[in-house]
């Protein structure tokens, strides 16, 4: 008699256990590796918030599929590259299905190339460098408005507005700075564009007179000023620019959608600039940003937190795809062959593009102040120059 | 002249304990855990790297650099050139020579080629920097971070310039580190009390003082600056090995902070220090991140704060600043605290008798011949003529400001004459720096006392006498050195730290570091201020000695008229630059020239009636 009832007991904290374990193999564990502290802090943070938005909206609504809850797991990497790699560690030892790694290339690429050898794939939410996923391997993505790509659909718009000759404006300080007008410039001049010059700048030097200078002297005079600079850079130049009485418009990357760029008034009036969307009435991304208001009690404050929620929408679309199967290879095979996913900035598409996406490029014009929209652009892949 | 590099037994034992510190814990992590704590350990390791390399420099001479993260950045930037392979270098580096491209080499043979590079151009930069003093050379090193970091980003096609350098083959596991980080602790703390190492902490204490026993100080700095440059191009080589991915703004300033702060709180001036500030940053930094999370302690529960780490941090090192200035350890190592490793009495020398032969008197005459000093317009020293031959005290008294201590510096070297002449025999020492003529026979004490303050009275002594015999042994010196120290009474104070000794014992401490260099005459500026009537005795023994005993002569400044009076064979008296009387005490008590300078005509006038 007593045997029976140890057995009954038994069977029944089986039965007891036996859903909860169950319910333990229908979870996705996402390891977000960024930084909470420092320098990346800025991007990483907003990152993570649409990050978690995407989350929220998934679990509520069942899951993945309506079978796998998500469990974030976050690490600060305090912005240092050898901090991303201890913690890219600690999260693969809680045997994370996929890696969302930090603003950065060399953190990135520390936590790649960890994610690599243990075949978890890896996505950058907002590093911009397209060289990345090629310098780490097969499981790495991006996922951010590459470089080159916002490079062409701002080529695209100054061919269709009949710029013949362009100017770029560019500092070697940093890869951003630098490389992007030099994409802008091949880009243009494979639409029959010509380069009129290009001038080099320090960041940080407050003084662009010389530059100012430079450009005045140019002959044929640009039609067109190409430039990547940001704060405190770009208001700077534009302002020094303008007070020498040159005209000529001006176009910009995703580094000036700010607020300080929209306050500098009538010197900045005109300046069209490219980043990952804009929210007009209708769109994916003004419902992102009413969601994010609700669930955040507060505006987004930048637009990685409408392209960190596009992350978990492009691993939810994959785990769809793939047939619910969760481990590495599979994954990442089904990233890699996603076309077209819907997200909050419009569209993904991954397949035939060597793990650097295709996405909407919106274009913005300054009009009294404030951001009007111009178009959205999805470059031809052809179109895009090869990332260096 | 053959250099003694003598190893002192006990840094190496010191040494050898270290190491042990670090690798015990270390091999048992490799051994026995797995997952980030080995990342955690190795990036532990290449940090300790770091800090004692900047040690070094930093801690020996006293003078902070920033710029040890530019040679981190080189040895990265080097050993990855030579490292990654071929094909993924042409596209990287597509300026680089076709030979470079080729090239792949293993990492020791890697790192032995960076090492190289990197010290030679250590040497170059050194040989700028290390002439500079105090915080002019700290500023000058920031230069140095900025422009190494400009230079790399601007040589693209050599360099990735701003990009990230991706590629480079990991070989930094932990047992790597391992050994090179203890073997760099082993250099540090055996360097630390090296010849060159003594030397340096010489400079680091007090720099007039090093210069008076000898000590060319940019060049000791030099070598500290180049073998600390080398470490922290390996640093930064085991980083680059370790992380497989860098950028220039990696070796900038954030790095340069955190090395900072970890030599800070461990105590600049200790090897010790080095290890115990990186160990204390990195346990505090995990604990802090951890607790980041947020914590359930069971009664209270901590909600998730993130910049713990950062305020944690701060916090340690103003408490540490405000509570411990130099540091955990301050100056000492760790065998302070390990009885065993403290040198026992009875492992000094006692047999003292095995010295150099100062039976044999010295000859000569010091002989200054029309010198004059003069500062912009102002006549400081003018054309002033006297002779000392060995064996006699000069007596030099004038009121303030007649120019006794200026003269005093142009015979020294400290000053530059800007007339006149200075012989020894037929040597003409006019104007050469002071550490040359302290090379030639001229010892001297300084107005306010200068020691090296937190070097023990051995050292102190041992610091000149390596000077003069550079070939001597550790144990030679050792011997020497007590003897010395027994001639002035204080040699069972030789393992005290100079700074700690009474007035009086310093006093004679200074003079028997001045006599470790055998010279033939000593100027002693004021030996008496500050004395009491049994100390100024005392001293008046100790001066008698010096002439009788060991015939030298003696160029005294002092304002004690008993004194001078007493002692001097000859006196000469200086007003405003101009010497007014010479000849014996009884001579310039006469003298009313002497009387006016001192008390105004008038009162002097009415003296004499």
């Amino acid at each position: 008699m007593m045997k029976v009832t140890k057995i009954l007991s038994v069977a029944a904290t089986m039965l007891a256990v036996a859903p909860i374990a169950a319910q333990a193999e229908d979870t996705i564990k996402i390891g977000f590796v960024g930084a909470f502290t420092g320098a990346l802090a800025p991007y990483d943070q907003p990152t993570l918030q649409g990050v978690q938005l995407a989350v929220d909206q998934i679990n509520k609504a069942g899951g993945i599929d309506g079978k796998f809850k998500i469990e974030l797991i976050t690490r600060d990497m305090r912005s240092e590259t050898a901090q991303s790699a201890v913690m890219t560690q600690e999260v693969i030892d809680q045997q994370v299905n996929v890696l969302l790694s930090p603003c950065d290339v060399d953190p990135s690429v520390a936590a790649g190339q960890i994610a690599q050898a243990a075949q978890i794939p890896t996505i950058a939410p907002c590093a911009s460098t397209p060289t990345l996923p090629g310098i780490v391997g097969d499981y790495m993505f991006a996922n951010y408005t590459a470089d080159n790509l916002q490079a062409t659909a701002l080529a695209y718009f100054a061919q269709k507005q009949g710029y013949k000759n362009a100017l770029i404006l560019l500092s070697r300080d940093t890869p951003y700075t630098e490389k992007l007008p030099l994409y802008f410039a091949k880009a243009f001049e494979n639409k029959g564009g010509k380069i009129a010059g290009t001038v080099e700048f320090k960041m940080g030097q407050q003084d662009f007179s010389a530059e100012v200078t430079k450009i005045k002297g140019i002959s044929p005079a640009p039609d067109v000023i190409m430039t990547a600079a940001y704060e405190p850079d770009f208001p700077a130049f534009i302002k020094q620019l303008r007070s020498a009485g040159i005209k000529t418009p001006v176009l910009g990357s995703d580094g000036i959608d700010s607020p300080t760029t929209l306050g500098l008034g009538e010197v900045a009036e005109g300046v069209v600039f490219s980043n990952a969307g804009y929210p007009s009435e209708g769109s994916s991304l003004a419902k992102f940003n009413a969601d994010f208001k609700a669930f955040f009690k507060q505006d987004p404050s930048a637009v990685y937190t409408a392209t960190g929620y596009d992350v978990i929408k492009v691993i939810e679309a994959a785990i769809k795809a793939d047939g619910d199967k969760l481990d590495g290879p599979s994954i990442r095979d089904a990233i890699d062959n996603l076309e077209n996913v819907q997200v909050a900035t419009g569209t993904i598409t991954y397949k035939g593009m060597n793990r650097v996406p295709l996405r909407v490029v919106a274009l913005n014009r300054i009009v009294n102040g404030q951001k009007t929209h111009v178009e959205d652009i999805v470059p031809n892949g052809a179109d895009v120059p090869p990332a260096e | 002249m053959a250099v003694s590099a003598y190893v002192v037994p006990q840094a190496a034992k010191s040494a050898i304990v270290l190491g042990a510190i670090v690798a015990i814990p270390c091999l048992l992590i490799f051994a026995l855990a797995q997952g980030p704590i080995i990342t955690t350990t190795t990036n532990f390791l290449v940090m300790l790297t770091a800090v004692a390399a900047l040690g070094i420099f930093s801690g020996n001479s006293g003078i902070l650099s920033f710029g040890q993260c530019s040679f981190m950045a080189l040895g990265a930037q080097i050993s990855a050139t030579l490292t990654i392979a071929p094909a993924l270098k042409k596209s990287a580096f597509p300026l680089l020579a076709d030979a470079i491209i080729q090239s792949h080499f293993s990492l020791p043979i890697a790192l032995l080629i960076t090492l190289i590079v990197v010290g030679l151009i250590a040497l170059a930069i050194g040989l700028a920097i290390c002439r500079l003093n105090g915080s002019s050379a700290t500023i000058a090193t920031l230069g140095l971070l900025i422009i190494v970091e400009s230079l790399i980003v601007a040589a693209q096609g050599f360099t990735r310039g701003n990009q990230a350098v991706y590629g480079i083959p990991k070989m930094t596991t932990l047992p790597v580190a391992l050994g090179l980080a203890v073997a760099t602790l082993v250099i540090a703390r055996i360097y630390r009390d090296s010849r060159a190492g003594l030397l340096l902490r010489a400079t680091r204490e007090n720099h007039a003082a090093a210069q008076s026993i000898g000590i060319n100080v940019p060049s000791q700095r030099l070598v500290a600056w180049v073998l600390s440059a080398m470490l922290s191009g390996l640093a930064g080589a085991m980083m680059a090995h370790m992380l497989t991915v860098f950028s220039p703004k990696q070796f900038y300033f954030d790095l340069t902070f955190s090395i900072i702060v970890m030599q800070v709180v461990g105590g600049l001036a200790s090897v010790t220090g080095s290890l115990a500030g990186t160990v204390l940053i990195t346990v505090v930094v995990e604990i802090l991140r951890r607790s980041e999370n947020g914590l359930d302690l069971g009664f209270v529960q901590i909600p998730q704060i993130f910049g713990v780490t950062e305020i944690g941090l701060c916090l340690i090192i103003i408490a540490t600043l405000y509570t411990r200035r130099e540091g955990l350890l301050g100056f000492a190592e760790i065998d302070r605290f390990l009885p065993f490793l403290r040198p026992r009495r009875s492992d000094l020398p006692r047999d003292t008798t095995a010295v150099a032969d100062i039976s044999r008197k010295p000859t000569g005459i010091l002989r200054i011949d029309a010198i004059s000093k003069a500062y912009g317009g102002l006549l400081a020293v003018d054309k002033v003529s006297l002779e000392l031959p060995v064996g006699q005290i000069l007596g030099l008294i004038g009121p303030n400001g007649s120019g006794k201590t200026t003269l005093l510096g142009c015979i020294a070297g400290t000053h530059q004459p800007t007339g006149g002449r200075i012989t020894i025999d037929d040597i003409d020492v006019t104007g050469l720096p002071a550490h040359r003529i302290a090379h030639l026979g001229i010892g001297r004490t300084f107005q306010n006392i200068r020691l090296f303050t937190h070097l023990t009275a051995l050292e102190n002594v041992q610091a000149a006498l390596t000077q003069r015999w550079p070939q001597m042994g550790y144990e030679a010196l050792t011997v020497a050195a007590l003897h010395l120290l027994a001639d002035l009474k204080i040699a069972d104070l030789a393992q005290r730290d100079a700074g700690t000794l009474s007035y009086g014992q310093q006093r004679r401490l200074e003079i028997a570091r001045a006599l470790a260099l055998e010279p033939r005459f000593l100027l002693l500026d004021e030996p008496a201020a500050g004395m009491n009537e049994s100390e100024t005795e005392d001293l008046l023994g100790i001066l008698a000695w010096l002439v009788q005993g060991r015939g030298l002569g003696l160029l005294i400044v002092d304002h004690d008229m008993q004194l001078i009076m007493r002692l001097c064979n000859q006196i000469a008296v200086l007003n405003k630059g101009e010497l007014i009387a010479l000849g014996s005490a009884a001579d310039v008590q006469q003298s009313q020239a002497v009387r006016e300078a001192y008390l105004g005509r008038r009162h002097a006038e009415r003296i004499v009636a």
